[in-house]
């Protein structure tokens, strides 16, 4: 069966199976960023916006969300243009073999869109209790969206006024 | 796994959808995490429910309607007025995951009942009612809903009412190891008082060897008195569930344990009062 979905800003038509999830589906269609963890949603490796939303992709029949909008961790920033949030989880050290990073990523993204770049530090924990790590114990993670939230502010406060000519 | 046979149909109204899950081997879909964890193998059909309309929370009347698609994410965010809904969003926002919470829906969560709900015991305290969609659309208590076995007929749910009492005072407490944890059970009180006096109680446990129980003694006890009245004894020695052991604890273990979270609970809502 053909679905059409927009992944990261580009409409995108995909042969899925009825049974199959959206975790396989990305994957199956090059969108291996998107990893495959526990499968039972527990981790938050294959985390992705659903329409903004945080979801398990794994927890996701793929025929349910035609016409929706999903972005991966590419879709927030690349290796050659990173956003805010990865380059502040490289400066804080925040991962180590990287499996989780892609989904801490998408979850941070979303915790600093739902709280205006402001987030509390319980607004982070909570934000990122679907993911797990391994590796980290989670104090750098936790340091790399408090600092993402930081720089994001100051880029808000430095941006020009935007100038009315039509006097 | 799925059967790969399935098929998928996108109803645009409740009533279609309804005529649908006539059909054998025919399943609503909501959010789907509880489908893809049961995976039943006897599904032919899957019926999604997004194209429903059934998203909404209205307050009307003095009372909240629910939309059975409405998420978790989406009440536990909700500007809540007045006293009733705050004490399932207080439940709500502990349960699962935040990527979790925004899939499960009321209506798959409601039809769904597992052991370690976070929905069912304030719902029941609250007196909620759940409006359902099938040859015979009917009203029923979410008490009545779940134990006059209607939960396990194939029905649409449209919506979850749960009127505003406005002397409620109320509180729930879940039991797991870790706060993201599956509850082994959760306790919900809500007494409606008048001045100080309790009018009414409902003191409900989930997660119990039969899915849920009110403490009705302990309710009959509280009526037509103000809670100084009582000793915290008085009230505990009726709090007695039964539950069945599993692979993380024996049922005295949790027994023990509800009896403790119970007046911890009640306590919490006796010292609010002063």
């Amino acid at each position: 069966m053909k679905i059409s979905i927009n992944i990261n800003s580009r409409l995108k038509e995909l042969e899925v199976k009825p049974n199959e999830t959206l975790l396989s589906a990305l994957r199956n269609n090059g969108y291996t960023e998107v990893k495959c963890g526990c499968s039972e949603g527990e981790c938050g490796a294959c985390l992705v916006l659903l329409d903004e939303k945080p979801v398990n992709s794994c927890q996701v029949l793929a025929m349910s969300i035609r016409n929706k909008q999903v972005k991966t961790v590419k879709g927030i920033g690349t290796l050659y243009l990173p956003h805010l949030i990865q380059k502040a989880f490289v400066e804080a050290g925040a991962d180590q073999c990287g499996f989780c990073s892609p989904g801490m990523i998408v979850a941070s993204y979303s915790i600093l869109k739902e709280t205006g770049n402001r987030p509390s530090k319980e607004d982070i924990r909570r934000g990122l209790d679907g993911n797990l790590c391994r590796c980290t114990g989670y104090v750098k993670i936790i340091e790399a969206v408090g600092m993402a939230a930081e720089k994001s502010l100051q880029e808000e406060t430095q941006k020009p006024e935007a100038v009315c000519t039509n006097m | 796994m799925l059967s790969e046979n399935l098929t998928w149909e996108f109803p645009s109204s409740a009533e279609e959808a309804a005529g649908l899950l006539l059909r054998p081997g025919a399943l609503l879909h909501a959010g789907g995490t509880r489908i893809l964890k049961t995976c039943p193998k006897s599904v032919k059909l899957l019926i999604d429910t997004g194209g429903l309309g059934l998203d909404y929370i209205n307050f009307t009347d003095n009372a909240y309607y629910i939309g059975s698609g409405v998420t978790f994410s989406e009440i536990v965010k909700y500007p809540a007025k007045g006293k009733s809904l705050p004490l399932l969003q207080s439940s709500l926002s502990g349960a699962a995951s935040t990527p979790l919470r925004n899939r499960i829906t009321i209506g798959g969560s409601l039809k769904d009942f597992p052991l370690w709900s976070s929905l069912y015991a304030p719902l029941i305290a609250l007196k909620a009612r759940v409006e359902i969609l099938t040859d015979k659309p009917a009203i029923h208590t979410v008490e009545d809903y779940v134990s006059s076995g209607i939960i396990k007929t194939k029905h649409l749910i449209k919506h979850l009412i749960i009127d505003e009492e406005s002397g409620l005072i109320s509180g729930v407490k879940k039991f797991s190891i870790l706060k993201f944890q599956y509850p082994a059970f959760t306790i919900a009180i809500a007494l409606c008082m008048k001045g100080r006096m309790v009018e009414d109680a409902r003191l409900v446990i989930t997660g119990v060897r039969n899915r849920f129980m009110r403490f009705t003694k302990a309710e009959e006890m509280l009526k037509g008195k103000t809670l100084n009245e009582l000793t915290l004894e008085e009230v505990h020695r009726h709090i007695s569930p039964s539950f069945m052991s599993d692979y993380k604890f024996s049922a005295s273990y949790k027994e023990k344990a509800a009896r403790i979270i119970f007046m911890d609970l009640f306590k919490e809502i006796k010292g609010g009062m002063r």
